[in-house]
């Protein structure tokens, strides 16, 4: 009869110790914490952003620049609402702000209302095909890129260029991939989510 | 005892998750709109980035890491392509080099013409601009906000507002220093308003950009001011940029709109040179205008001639012992002017130069009029309207 202390530090995983109660390893539950689902993505968002915003142009071309921590603010309520999340969101948007330039509250607003419309509308979407969830995620990120639009109107009286905002929304969107990996991953892994 | 014991009164009190959460939201979403408002971007002014100098700083760190081994890369394969295209290479860069041997000596021959012509008009020149060289490593390039983080600082002497160029075209401007790493403005963003000059029609422009690759061209005044393929310039006014800086080409857009192929797209932007240039402040001010030399003291003596005395060639003021083509015409005007005057008083015939003459009353270099009577003293130009001496003989020659 295996016993948490004969797993070893191999299976325990970086973050969170593997709980076994008798069962099969399979079967056995996993206490998913913080760092898991919010803060080992959220640096892994900083990561990509800052490898993306590289000065370096293969071929001619400019990098991608995905608003990676939509997927974050998308992902997250569906997984469980949470305390922590919105402010690890907001710092995220914060740091968006600083780094890119834009006026400091610009991203932050228009992650924090995408992750408040999802947090009400979350026992909706949780469960559905993948393709209904792609499409859910597809209008959010709709309206969350025409808000930027708004608050960028606002802001400097200027239009940005429409077709600069299609790209960067293409280019966000091929992250979706990552959302259904979170969600796979983390919407029933811990039975105290559910 | 319906709910727990005496001792937990409020472990069945549940606060619903959901609307809890909500509350955190509304509170990140109050601080975050309170800090957009007080961050406007609409005027970029020298403190709306100093409070990011610190994160600039540590955000720049990871991006020159990355473009370490990037720039490595890059630097072999451009070794790996010298290599095996040098011939080609070699014989196309002879070809440009003799023509730019006869571009180089047509420059030299204006400029000398054009410094001449700054001295004799006491132009208001202004004056070299120191560069400081830096490197890109980070950017910004989406539609909301165009922005460059590069790797010098106030510990170079780079300031608030200073222009930024590769060696194609303007870039943009300086917004945020800290002390080893700036924050680059490009001309492309959305609060990036600069004054251009079509350079064909010299009509004025603003130049707005919108996020994309290709700023808007407003504000343009007059017929056909603008053409496609047109240059344009920074104009220089309101003095944040000096004037003619190369910036781009005119085009028009699909929805009509002109607008501005930067040169500085041409290639990817790497190095860059920072100008040291703030504002009118730098050029000289009254005092110094007040100052400057007469132009006496900087041209050679005028050309002498010989069959007209020393005070009435004195009044022939701006002629130039330089042979440029408006000083020498200028002199022969004024001089045949004063010449026949002079002649006038003295003998009948008239002194215009003839080529059979022995003793031609043309006039001569400098050396042999130094060599045959005092150098007369040179004034700067007067405007003709306030000597009215010209004879009816020189009217005949206008």
């Amino acid at each position: 009869m295996k016993v948490p202390g004969m797993l070893g530090p191999k299976r325990r995983g970086i973050s969170g110790a593997a709980i076994n109660r008798g069962l099969r390893s399979g079967m056995a539950s996993k206490i998913v914490g913080p760092w898991d689902w919010i803060l080992a993505p959220a640096l892994m968002s900083i990561g990509l952003t800052l490898a993306l915003a590289a000065a370096f142009q293969p071929f001619g071309f400019y990098l991608p620049e995905p608003v990676s921590p939509l997927i974050l603010a998308f992902a997250w309520p569906l997984i469980r609402p949470s305390y922590f999340a919105p402010l690890v969101l907001g710092v995220l948007g914060l740091f968006l702000d600083m780094f890119w330039g834009a006026s400091l509250g610009f991203w932050t607003i228009s992650l924090m209302l995408v992750y408040g419309a999802l947090v009400t509308a979350r026992t909706y979407i949780v469960g559905q095909e993948w393709i209904v969830v792609f499409g859910i995620f597809l209008l959010t990120e709709g309206l969350f890129f025409s808000l930027c639009v708004l608050l960028t109107l606002v802001d400097t009286g200027v239009w940005p260029r429409l077709w600069g905002v299609v790209e960067q929304a293409f280019a966000t969107t091929l992250l979706f991939p990552f959302v259904l990996y979170l969600l796979e991953k983390y919407v029933h892994a811990d039975v105290r989510f559910q | 005892m319906p709910y727990g014991d005496n001792n937990k009164h409020f472990e069945h009190l549940k606060l619903p998750m959901t609307w809890a959460v909500m509350g955190v939201v509304a509170v990140v979403c109050i601080v975050a709109a309170l800090m957009f408002l007080g961050d406007r971007r609409d005027d970029v002014e020298p403190g709306a980035y100093t409070n990011r100098a610190g994160f600039d700083t540590v955000a720049s760190l990871p991006d020159k890491a990355l473009s370490y081994p990037v720039h490595k890369i890059g630097d072999g394969t451009n070794w790996l392509d010298d290599y095996f295209f040098a011939v080609r290479e070699n014989r196309s860069l002879k070809k440009k080099v003799a023509q730019l041997q006869q571009d180089h000596d047509r420059m030299v021959e204006l400029a000398d013409i054009n410094a001449r012509y700054e001295k004799l008009l006491n132009l208001r020149t202004e004056p070299p601009v120191e560069t400081v060289a830096a490197r890109s490593v980070a950017v910004s390039r989406g539609p909301f906000a165009n922005n460059r983080l590069i790797d010098a600082g106030s510990n170079k002497k780079i300031g608030f507002g200073n222009p930024v160029i590769t060696e194609h075209g303007l870039v943009g401007r300086i917004v945020g220093v800290s002390a080893d790493v700036s924050r680059v403005l490009m001309v492309t963003d959305v609060t990036s308003h600069v004054p251009v000059m079509i350079l064909r029609s010299d009509a004025r422009a603003m130049m707005n950009g919108d996020g994309g690759g290709y700023p808007k061209l407003d504000f343009v005044r007059g017929k056909d001011s603008v053409k496609v393929g047109d240059q344009i310039l920074s104009s220089g006014d309101g003095g944040i940029f000096p004037r003619g800086l190369p910036v781009g080409e005119a085009v028009k857009g699909v929805d009509g709109v002109w607008r501005v192929r930067l040169y500085s797209n041409r290639a990817p932007i790497d190095f860059v040179k920072v100008l040291l240039f703030k504002d009118f402040s730098q050029l000289p001010n009254g005092d110094t205008l007040l100052r400057t030399p007469a132009v006496s003291d900087v041209l050679p003596p005028p050309a002498q001639p010989v069959g007209a005395s020393a005070p009435a060639s004195s009044a022939s003021g701006s002629s130039s012992a330089s042979g440029s083509s408006a000083s020498s015409s200028a002199a022969v005007t004024t001089t045949g002017a004063a010449s026949s005057s002079a002649a006038s008083a003295t003998k009948p015939k008239p002194v215009a130069p003839k080529p059979a003459a022995p003793k031609p009353a043309a006039p001569k270099p400098a050396g042999a009029s130094n060599s045959a009577a005092p150098t007369p003293e040179l004034r700067p130009f007067v405007p003709p309207a306030t000597t009215q001496t010209t004879s009816p003989a020189a009217e005949g020659q206008q």
